[in-house]
Order: structure tokens, then sequence, then C-alpha cells
């Protein structure tokens, strides 16, 4: 995470690591240190907390909020946003449960459709923004609708019942994890270590900090602007499919109506909590993912110190704003030098 | 004397003709009324003709659509707060509406069921409660800063949560706010009631007193063209003059007191203080925000009409009733998403459009190379 791997020195090289901030931004910094004081005082208060059986479940929960965040960075670091992931969640997992239901099909094949559907929802999202024009909050408010209404269609009854436990790999069981480690936790954080990459090192990745700062300029440097945003909502639906699948895995056999409701604010407040700029050109998933961390452990923090359950979303309303403040006031120290 | 006579028509062509093309070309979003008074024109000819085939499960009638404005209010109320916002630009918009009429509500029904208020009392200490809550976003975004989408997010998460852990997650109800019913339940009214059909009585207690003000604030007061300017540019608002912070904070004040009144409203509605009664669901902001749209508020801020709020609220809510009737039971709540989906995605694409196009056409020197709306490769 220190090393910096770039060994043969080329003048392309020495300019981009100029460019390049650093590997951990202080950001990131704040937010573990948060994160740690947060976990010791909460073990120190609840002697349960600090314990496997409480640490897993937090982070199998964790996952397909830190999952969607990876697209969401995208999103916002190409100064869009996403409102529909909600409705795209609950279009893939009702989907997703009703083959499983229907024709028992394997966990691969269940994942694959997941994914496939989120994709094909996001690509509608991704063409509409690109060369509709509109800005991407509006797009997504309406596609939010028409996704709603699509999921409730295939929901047809109220629930979905019976759901067999195919995607258990991704579930809080024991065959959810491997040596303690769930098996969605480690995919949300393969995730977030390939998006680092990408972001970082590929020049795709590059182009859409390039886009978020100012799309004229991006434009007129030759990045073909359109069809990368496309890409960033194609990933951000796929990833959706695939937080379906863990939302499944989670739950009881029962599907309701309202899964996924409420999804797509807690995945914006961790990605903004995690330092990335709501007006794009900046932002990092690593921050996203202990933004995810954070929002978890405060909402089951409260519950497991015996107060309200929704005092929780009190504290993760008070860290949004502390956390883009302490952003803010270090923007304007860093103009001002 | 002739060779003037000979000239003048066919420019006099040419200008209306011009004018005509140009009516077209703006009619996304200047005459935005127009194309929403057509469309309600064009979905009460369709469902007459429904109901006259015998298409219909129910009876398509005044009664019926005054009856659907029951639901109205709230919209309407909540679209023209974020009219407010969402025209004070720099990215405004506010999220936090639904939340804040939930915590009014529980605060109104407090005060007026159980400290025993003066319904008058309680109804003011309520809106200025709201008003206080839009300061509190208004100071973060408009003094500190903070991107609007980031302060109404997290005072979004801040205001539900208070209003459910206060009320501890039970609604309000007792006689006084039984009674209190009334103030939202369908009316005749006097001289010419007779010959009408019963309107809800929230129509001209909440909905009409707001919008006369709204009106006047907006277009016949320094408020209003401070608020266009500042929405419209900045900085060239602060060049003249324009205490732009102050104008902004306004805004979300604003749009607190209105959120506000409409939770007076929803306890008058439902006749018990919900303390979900605003973020049940998706909840009231994402309607109201695509009504704004619809209506023809640029999200980037500087434009946005009374007019095109009432027309687009009233077209929703009684394109919802008509669907009810054509799609029985849940299919029709269901396919009421998917119009409003289809609506807001074909007003802002087709507006977007016109707006391109009039760029490109009509104020070619004019363009800067490479604004934001008019990139074209």
């Amino acid at each position: 995470m220190t090393t910096d791997t770039a060994a043969p020195v080329r003048s392309a090289q020495l300019s981009l690591r100029r460019i390049l901030p650093p590997i951990v931004t202080g950001q990131e910094i704040v937010l573990l240190a948060v994160l740690v004081v947060l976990w010791v005082v909460l073990g120190i208060f609840t002697p349960a907390f600090l314990t496997p059986g409480s640490i897993g479940p937090l982070l199998v929960q964790v996952a397909p909020i830190a999952l969607i965040g990876v697209g969401m960075t995208f999103v916002i670091i190409t100064a869009g946003i996403d409102v529909s992931v909600a409705a795209m969640i609950m279009v893939s997992a009702v989907t997703t449960a009703r083959m499983l239901v229907a024709f028992d099909i394997p966990a691969i094949l269940a994942v694959l459709v997941a994914v496939v559907i989120g994709s094909a929802l996001g690509a509608l999202n991704g063409l509409l923004i690109a060369y509709g024009r509109v800005h991407p909050i509006i797009i997504t408010f309406g596609t939010a609708n028409l996704f709603q209404w699509l999921g409730l269609r295939v929901f047809d009854s109220s629930t979905v019942n019976g759901i067999p436990s195919t995607l258990e790999f991704f579930g809080r069981g024991g065959a959810g994890s491997t040596f303690g480690v769930p098996h969605s936790f480690a995919i949300a954080v393969l995730a977030v270590a390939a998006a680092w990459w990408f972001l970082r090192y590929a020049k795709a990745g590059r182009n859409l900090y390039a886009i978020g700062g100012n799309q004229n300029a991006a434009r007129l440097a030759g990045i073909k602007v359109q069809p990368r945003l496309v890409w960033v909502y194609v990933i951000t639906g796929a990833l959706a499919g695939l937080a379906a699948c863990m939302v499944i895995a989670t739950g009881t056999a029962t599907l309701d109506q309202s899964v996924g409701s409420g999804k797509e604010l807690q995945v914006i407040a961790a990605v903004v909590i995690g330092g990335t700029s709501i007006l794009g050109g900046r932002g990092s998933v690593v921050g996203t993912l202990l933004g995810a961390i954070l929002v978890q452990t405060v909402v089951s923090g409260v519950t497991q110190l015996g107060w309200p359950t929704q005092l929780g979303f009190l504290f993760v309303g008070i860290f949004i704003l502390i956390a883009v403040g302490t952003d803010l006031i270090r923007e304007r120290t860093r103009r001002r030098a | 004397m002739t060779a003037t006579t000979t000239i003048t028509p066919p420019e006099q062509r040419r200008g209306q003709a011009a004018r005509a093309r140009d009516w077209f070309a703006s009619g996304g979003l200047k005459d935005r009324a127009t194309l929403l008074l057509g469309l309600i024109v064009l979905l009460l000819v369709v469902m007459g003709i429904l109901d006259g085939v015998g298409l219909t499960s129910g009876q398509f009638n005044s009664d019926y659509l005054a009856s659907t404005l029951i639901a109205y209010v709230p919209l309407a109320l909540l679209a023209l707060a974020e009219l407010f916002v969402i025209t004070s630009g720099r990215g405004g918009i506010d999220l936090s509406v639904g939340s804040m009429v939930s915590l009014t509500g529980i605060v109104f029904a407090m005060l007026y069921q159980q400290a025993g208020l003066p319904l008058a009392i309680a109804v003011v200490l309520a809106v200025l409660f709201g008003a206080l809550l839009g300061a509190i976003n208004g100071f973060l975004t408009a003094y500190l800063g903070y991107p609007a989408l980031i302060t109404t997010l997290a005072t979004f998460y801040a205001y539900r949560s208070i209003a459910l852990v206060v009320s501890e997650q039970r609604p309000i109800s007792g006689p006084e706010i039984s009674q209190f019913y009334n103030a939202a339940k369908a009316v005749e009214l006097p001289v010419i009631g007779g010959t009408l059909p019963l309107v809800p009585l929230g129509v001209f207690t909440f909905l009409l007193p707001v919008a006369i003000v709204a009106w006047f604030v907006l277009n016949r007061t320094s408020y209003g063209r401070k608020l266009y300017a500042i929405g419209t540019n900045d900085t060239a608002a602060q060049w003249a003059g324009i205490d732009t912070r102050r104008t902004r904070m306004m805004a979300y004040v604003t749009a607190g007191a209105i959120a506000g009144l409409v939770g007076v409203y929803t306890v008058a509605q439902f006749a018990s203080a919900r303390p979900d009664a605003g973020t049940s669901g998706s909840g009231m902001a994402l309607p109201a925000i695509t009504i704004a749209v619809l209506g023809g508020v640029a999200i980037t801020g500087g434009i946005g009409r009374l007019s095109g709020i009432l027309l687009a609220a009233l077209l929703i809510v009684w394109l919802n009733a008509s669907i009810l009737l054509v799609v029985p039971g849940n299919e029709g709540a269901q396919a009421q998403l998917l119009a409003l989906g289809l609506v807001l995605l074909g007003a802002s694409l087709l507006s977007n459009a016109t707006i391109r196009r009039r760029q490109r056409g009509l104020s070619k020197p004019l363009s800067v190379p490479g604004t934001a709306a008019g990139s074209t490769r």
C-alpha cells in the first residue's frame, strides 16, 4: 500500500507521478482514525461489539453498500449521480429470486442473471445521460420510477416466497465465509482494489477525473466523453446487480417489495463521507469503503448500545456534515496556500 | 406608397412564421405552461372518450377530479418549495423536504394536541419551526459552502431520525386532531357552490394563499429578482451588489416554512401526525423535485415559474387519478410510477433538445464556444 511500484523511470511516468495525488489522502487517514476510535469506544461500552460474532455480520452488511459505492464513486467523479440504484437492486433481486424459485438455477447462473439485468438498466441510464445531455439527477429520478414499476410487475403478487439457499455463498451463515472473512465483504474489497488501480493508473480511469473536472476541456483533449459516461453507469448497474445477490443471500426465504429501498442514499452517504467531491473531479474508492464501514458501524453501534435504532441515522447525517466539512476546510486552506 | 405596401406583407408574414417557429422551438421551457395545459386538456379529452365508451371502472367526472385535489395540495406546495431552492442556483436542491414534513407534523401535533395550544398559534409555531429547519439547510449551504445535495442529504437523515425518535415511532392522534380533519375535507363553495363540484377546503386554506404570496414575491418584489439573479449567475449577481448568501439562505428558509405548512396539512389529511408522513416509501422529496422539473424549473438555476409548478402538479395528480380508473387495483398504482417516469424523462429530454436547437439556431454569434449547454461536437 505504501510502496510505489513504478520501476521503469520514464519521463511520462515521472510527470504522471507529479499529477497523481498521494497514495493515501488526508480524508482517508481521518476516516481510519475516526473508525478506530469508534470501534474502541463501542468495544468498551458493549463488550459484545468487538467479537467475530458481531463484526462478521457487520461486514456482510457493509458489502453491498461498498460494492455499489465503487460504481457510485466513478459516477460522482464524473460529476454525475445515480439515484436509481435502489430500484436497480429491486429489479435484479426480484427477477433473480423468481428464477431461483421457478427453475432452481445454479448460483453462478443466478449471479449472471442479476449482473446482466443490472448492466442493462445501467446502460439505459448511461445512454440517456450521455446522449440526452440532461442532468443525471433528473434522468435517474425518472428511470428510478420506471425501474420500480418494472420490479413491481415482476413481483406480480406481494412477495416472492420459498427462495432456495442457492446463494448462501454470499450469506451470513457458515457457508458465507472462509476463515471468518465473509465472502461478500472479500468481493467488495477486491472490487475496491481493482477500482483503486483502475482510477489511479489506467488511462480510462484518469479520463473519468478529467470528465468530472471539466467536461468540455476533456472533450477538447480528445477524451471520448460519451462512451466513457455510458460505461460508468453500466458498471454501477452491474455492481448493483451483484449487490442484489448479496441482498437475497442475507435475507430470509421471502423477498418483499421494499427490497433495496433507501439504499441509494446510503450509498451516496458512504461515497461523500469517503471524501469524493459531489462536484466531480476528485475522489477515491478506498474512502468509499471506509465510509461504508463507518455508516454501518454507526447504525449497528447505536442498536447495540440499546438506543433507538432510528437515532443511528441522525449520527449518519452528522457524520456526512463533519466529513464534508473537514474536506471543505482542507480544500480552502490548500487553495490559499 | 405602393412600394411600402408591397414590401410589408411578406415581411409581416415572415415575422409571424418566425414567431411561430420560435414559439415551437422554445415550447419546452419558455411556454412550458402552454405545453402542460395542452397535456392536461389531452388527458381530459382521452379520459372523456374512454369514459363515454365505458372502459373506465368508475365515473370520470368533475366530482372525481375535484376530490383528487386533496392529494394536489401537498404535492404542489412541496414542488413550490423546490422551485425556490432549485432556482437559487449553485446546484440548489432540497432532499430534506419530506423529513421536514414529518418532523413539523409531529411538532404541530405535540403543540396542538399534547400542549393544548390554540390552533392558530400551533400552526404559526409549526411553520416557524419548519423555517428554522430550512434555515439550518440554508446556513450550511449559503454561508458555509456545503453543496446543497450534501446538506440536504444529511438533514434528510437527521430530521427523519429526530421525528421517529421523538414520537417513539407512534402516530400522534386525539380528539383535537380528529376535529382538525375538517380543514382538509371537501366543502361546497358559498354563493356559487351549488353548481360546482365539492373542492377540498385545503385548496383554499393552504394552497391558494401560499401561491398568491409566492407569485407576488417571485414576480413583484426585489427579493424575487435577486433570487433569479443569483440563480442565473452568482458572480455577476455579487458584482451587482446583491447579498447572494443571504438571498440563497432565504430560499431554503422559504422551502422549510412551506414544508412546515405541508406538515400541518398532512396532519389534517390523515387525522393524525405520522412520524413517517413525508418519508415513507420513496418519500415526498422525489415527487416534488420531479414535478418542479416537469414544471419547467431548470436544475441549473435561474429559471422557473409558479404557473409551471401548479400545472405540472395538476397534470400528475389527474394522470394518477385517471390511471386508477383505467387500470384497476394494484396494477394501477404501479402504472402511476411508469407514467411519472415517462413524463419526467420525456419532458426533460424534450426541453433540453429545444434549448440546444435554439442556441444553435438563433444566437450563433453570441454563443461562447464550449459552454455547457451548447456543447456539440
